[in-house]
C-alpha cells in the first residue's frame, strides 16, 4: 500500500515537472492511453477559435496570453500584446473599475464588468471583461474573457431612440398627424386621437379631420400637394366641426417626409389646437376695444369740458376787463382793485384749463408713424420763444450738440419748453445758468436740462412729476402745476423715463431719456 | 353819422350774445362808422346771403363768422359766402375761440382773409376793430 501510495506520488510529481508525456489507464475496455496533448488541444483551438477575445493575465495585469480575436479587436497585431498591461488598452477611465475588478477576482475568484477598450484608431470600444483566478501551486493568473459589446449598445441605443420617438409622438402635446401621399393616416399622436375622439390609424385624414379654412375645405391632397412644393404649411388657421356641433379652432403645420430626394413617403402634420386661445383672444379683444372706447370718451370729455369751460372763463375776464373801463369812476381804486382780482382768477383758471387740454393731447400720437426730429432745431426755436425772458433775467444757456431722435417735434418741443421755462422761472437770486445735454445710454439718449436755480428737497423729486403738484404759492412761482406731468406722459409715451437730480438750494437737472432717430 | 363817410356793412354771424356786444364794442373803440346785420345761426345767416344775391338786402362789406355756431356751421356759411355773385369777393373774418391749426388752415382754405381768435383780455379784443378796419380798406376804396 504504502509502495503503491509512493508510486502515485511520483506520478504525480512528474507530471508537474513535465517529465510525464503519456498516462495509462486501466479502464473496463482494457487500458487507456491519456496524452497531455490529447487533453489540451481541444481546448486551445477552442479558445484560439472562439469568438469572444480572451487574455491571460498576471497577478499584475501584464498579458501572459492573447488568442487572436482579442488582437483583432484592438486591431494590432497579433503577437504585440503579449508581455504589455492590459490597462494599457483601456480607457483611462476605467483604469479604477479594472483595479477593482482584478481585487475581486482575486478574492471571489472571479469577477465582471463592463470597460471600454481604445482600439488602434482610437475608437472606444466596449466591452464585458469577465476575470476568473486561476491557481496553481507555481503560478496565479487571472483568465479574461473579452465581450465586444458594440453590436448590443448599438441595439440598445437603436431601441431608445425608437422607445424615444415614440413617446415623443405619443405624449406630444400637439396633435401629430403622420399620413401617406394618398393621405391614409399612419401614425398619430395621444392628442390627435383625442382631437378627433377616438382611434385614427390607417382611417383617411379626410374623414378624421374635416379641416376648413376660409370656408374652404383643407383636404389631405392639398397639404401633400403643398409640401411637396416645398412650401411647407406654417400656422394655417383652421377650424373642425366635431359631430357632438362644437368646433375647434387648430393653427396647422406641414413638413414633407422625403425618404430618398424626390420620394415623398407622407407629410407631418401638426394640429394645435387653439380654440381657448382664440376665446381667450375675443375677449380680450372685445375689452381692448371697450378699453379704447372708454378711453376716447374720457378724452372726449374731458377736451370738451376744459375746452367750453374756457369760452365762459374768457367771457367773464373780458366782461370783468369792460366793467373796469367803463365804470372806472364809479368803482373807485377798491372797487377796481377787487374787479382786478376776479379778473386774474378768470386768467389762472384759464391757463389751468390750457393746460389741462395740453396734457390730454400730451401722449396723443400725430400722424407720423416714425417720426424724426433735430433736437437742436427744437431747443433753437423754444429759445427764441423765450427771448425776451432770457433777455429779462440774463440768463446763460449753454446747450451741447444734440441729437436727431425718433419723437414728434410737438412733444419735443412740449418738452423744452416746459424745462427750460420752469429752469427759468424757478431761479434763485443769481442769473440763471442753464445747460442742455445729451449723452448716449444704451439704446436710448439720456437729454438733461441743469440749472442754478432753487433745487427741489429730496422728499419732492417724485411728487413734481404728478397733475397739479406744486411746490410754491402762486406768489413769485406762478403755474399750473401740469408742466412736469405732461413732460412725463410725453416720455412715456415713448417707454422712456424723466426723473430730477436735485439738491434744495443748489439747483436742479431734470434728466429724461427719448429714443434715437436717423441722422 | 348822417354826413361821415358811409357806415361799413357787417355781417356778423355769432351765437353769443356777449361776444357780440363785444364785436360792438370793438367796433365802437375803433371809431368805424358801421351798421351791424346779426345771424345767430348759420341757417339764418344763409337767409341773410340769399336776400343779398337776391339784392333785397345790401351787400355787405366785410363778413365776421363764429365757425362754433348752431344749424349750419361757420364753414358751410363760408362756402355759401363764396358762391354769392354779389358778395363772394368780400373779406372775411373768421372769429373762433378754437386754437386748432386745422381749423386755422380750414378756414383760410376757404379763402378767410384773418383768423381772429376770441382772446381773454379785452384789449386784445379789442384789436378786432383794427382788423376790420384794415381788412375792409380795399373794398371801402373800391366803393368810393
Amino acid at each position: 500500500m504504502r509502495a503503491r501510495l509512493e508510486q502515485a506520488e511520483e506520478t504525480i510529481r512528474a507530471i508537474h515537472a513535465g517529465e510525464v508525456d503519456a498516462v495509462v489507464v486501466e479502464g473496463p475496455r482494457g487500458p487507456q492511453v491519456y496524452t497531455l496533448q490529447s487533453a489540451d488541444h481541444p481546448y486551445r483551438v477552442l479558445v484560439e477559435r472562439m469568438h469572444e477575445g480572451t487574455v491571460t493575465l498576471d497577478k499584475d495585469g501584464l498579458i501572459l496570453y492573447s488568442n487572436p480575436q482579442f488582437a483583432a479587436l484592438l486591431g494590432v497585431a497579433g503577437d504585440s500584446v503579449t508581455g504589455s498591461s492590459l490597462q494599457k488598452y483601456l480607457d483611462r477611465a476605467d483604469g479604477k473599475l479594472f483595479a477593482e475588478l482584478m481585487e475581486a477576482a482575486g478574492i471571489r475568484g472571479y469577477s465582471s464588468g463592463d470597460v471600454s477598450l481604445c482600439s488602434a484608431e482610437g475608437a472606444p470600444i466596449p466591452v464585458r471583461l469577465s476575470l476568473t483566478t486561476l491557481d496553481t501551486d507555481d503560478l496565479k493568473c487571472v483568465s479574461v474573457l473579452v465581450t465586444d459589446l458594440r453590436e448590443l449598445v448599438r441595439n440598445e441605443a437603436i431601441m431608445k431612440e425608437e422607445q424615444l420617438s415614440r413617446l415623443i409622438l405619443d405624449q406630444a402635446g400637439e396633435g401629430v398627424v403622420v399620413i401617406d401621399p394618398e393621405g391614409i393616416i399612419l401614425r398619430r399622436s395621444e392628442s390627435a386621437k383625442t382631437l378627433a375622439g377616438g382611434s385614427v390609424t390607417l382611417d383617411q385624414f379626410d374623414r378624421v379631420f374635416p379641416l376648413m379654412v376660409s370656408g374652404k375645405r383643407l383636404s389631405a391632397r392639398d397639404i401633400i400637394a403643398a409640401v411637396r412644393g416645398d412650401e411647407p404649411l406654417r400656422g394655417l388657421e383652421a377650424s373642425m366641426a366635431h359631430a357632438e356641433g362644437n368646433t375647434s379652432a387648430l393653427l396647422v403645420s406641414a413638413s414633407p417626409l422625403w425618404s430618398r430626394p424626390n420620394e415623398l413617403l407622407g407629410c407631418v402634420i401638426t394640429l394645435t389646437d387653439i380654440t381657448d386661445l382664440k376665446r381667450a383672444e375675443v375677449v380680450l379683444f372685445r375689452q381692448a376695444q371697450e378699453l379704447a372706447r372708454s378711453n376716447s370718451d374720457l378724452r372726449q370729455f374731458a377736451y370738451s369740458a376744459s375746452h367750453d369751460l374756457r369760452e365762459p372763463l374768457r367771457q367773464l375776464a373780458v366782461f370783468s376787463e369792460l366793467i373796469q373801463k367803463k365804470f372806472a369812476a364809479e368803482l373807485g381804486e377798491e372797487g377796481g382793485g377787487l374787479i382786478q382780482h376776479a379778473v386774474d382768477a378768470a386768467h389762472r383758471m384759464e391757463k389751468l384749463l390750457q393746460d389741462l387740454l395740453a396734457y390730454i393731447q400730451a401722449a396723443d400720437a400725430p400722424q407720423q408713424a416714425s417720426p424724426n426730429t433735430d433736437a437742436n432745431d427744437v431747443v433753437r426755436k423754444v429759445l427764441a420763444n423765450f427771448e425776451a425772458r432770457i433777455a429779462e433775467t440774463g440768463a446763460r444757456i449753454q446747450c451741447d450738440t444734440l441729437p436727431v431722435l425718433g419723437v414728434h417735434e410737438v412733444h419735443l418741443v412740449q418738452l423744452f419748453q416746459n424745462l427750460i421755462g420752469n429752469a427759468l422761472k424757478y431761479r434763485s437770486e443769481a442769473a440763471p445758468e442753464i445747460h442742455v445735454a445729451a449723452e448716449p445710454a444704451q439704446d436710448v439718449w439720456k437729454l438733461s436740462v441743469r440749472d442754478n436755480g432753487i433745487g427741489i428737497g429730496a422728499d419732492y423729486q417724485k411728487q413734481i412729476f404728478g397733475l397739479f403738484q406744486r411746490l410754491h404759492g402762486g406768489g413769485r412761482y406762478s403755474g399750473s402745476g401740469i408742466g412736469l406731468a405732461i413732460c412725463q406722459k410725453i416720455v412715456q409715451r415713448y417707454d422712456c423715463k424723466i426723473w430730477v437730480e436735485s439738491e434744495l438750494g443748489h439747483g436742479a437737472k431734470f434728466c429724461f431719456t427719448l429714443p434715437g432717430g436717423q441722422s | 353819422m348822417g354826413d361821415g363817410p358811409a357806415p361799413l356793412n357787417l355781417l356778423l354771424v355769432e351765437d353769443s350774445p356777449a361776444d357780440v356786444f363785444l364785436v360792438r364794442e370793438a367796433m365802437e373803440t375803433e371809431g368805424l362808422p358801421f351798421r351791424l346785420v346779426l345771424a345767430e345761426d348759420g341757417e339764418a345767416a344763409m337767409q341773410v346771403l340769399n336776400r343779398v344775391d337776391a339784392e333785397t338786402e345790401p351787400a355787405p362789406h366785410v363778413l365776421l363768422v363764429d365757425l362754433n355756431v348752431p344749424r349750419r356751421d361757420g364753414i358751410q356759411v363760408l362756402e355759401r359766402a363764396r358762391r354769392s355773385p354779389v358778395c363772394g369777393g368780400i373779406p372775411v373774418i373768421v372769429i373762433s375761440s378754437s386754437d386748432s391749426p386745422a381749423d386755422r388752415q380750414r378756414a383760410f382754405a376757404l379763402g378767410a382773409s384773418e383768423y381772429f381768435r376770441k382772446p381773454s383780455t379785452l384789449d386784445e379784443f379789442m384789436q378786432l376793430g383794427r382788423i376790420v378796419r384794415m381788412v375792409a380798406c380795399p373794398a371801402k376804396t373800391s366803393a368810393v
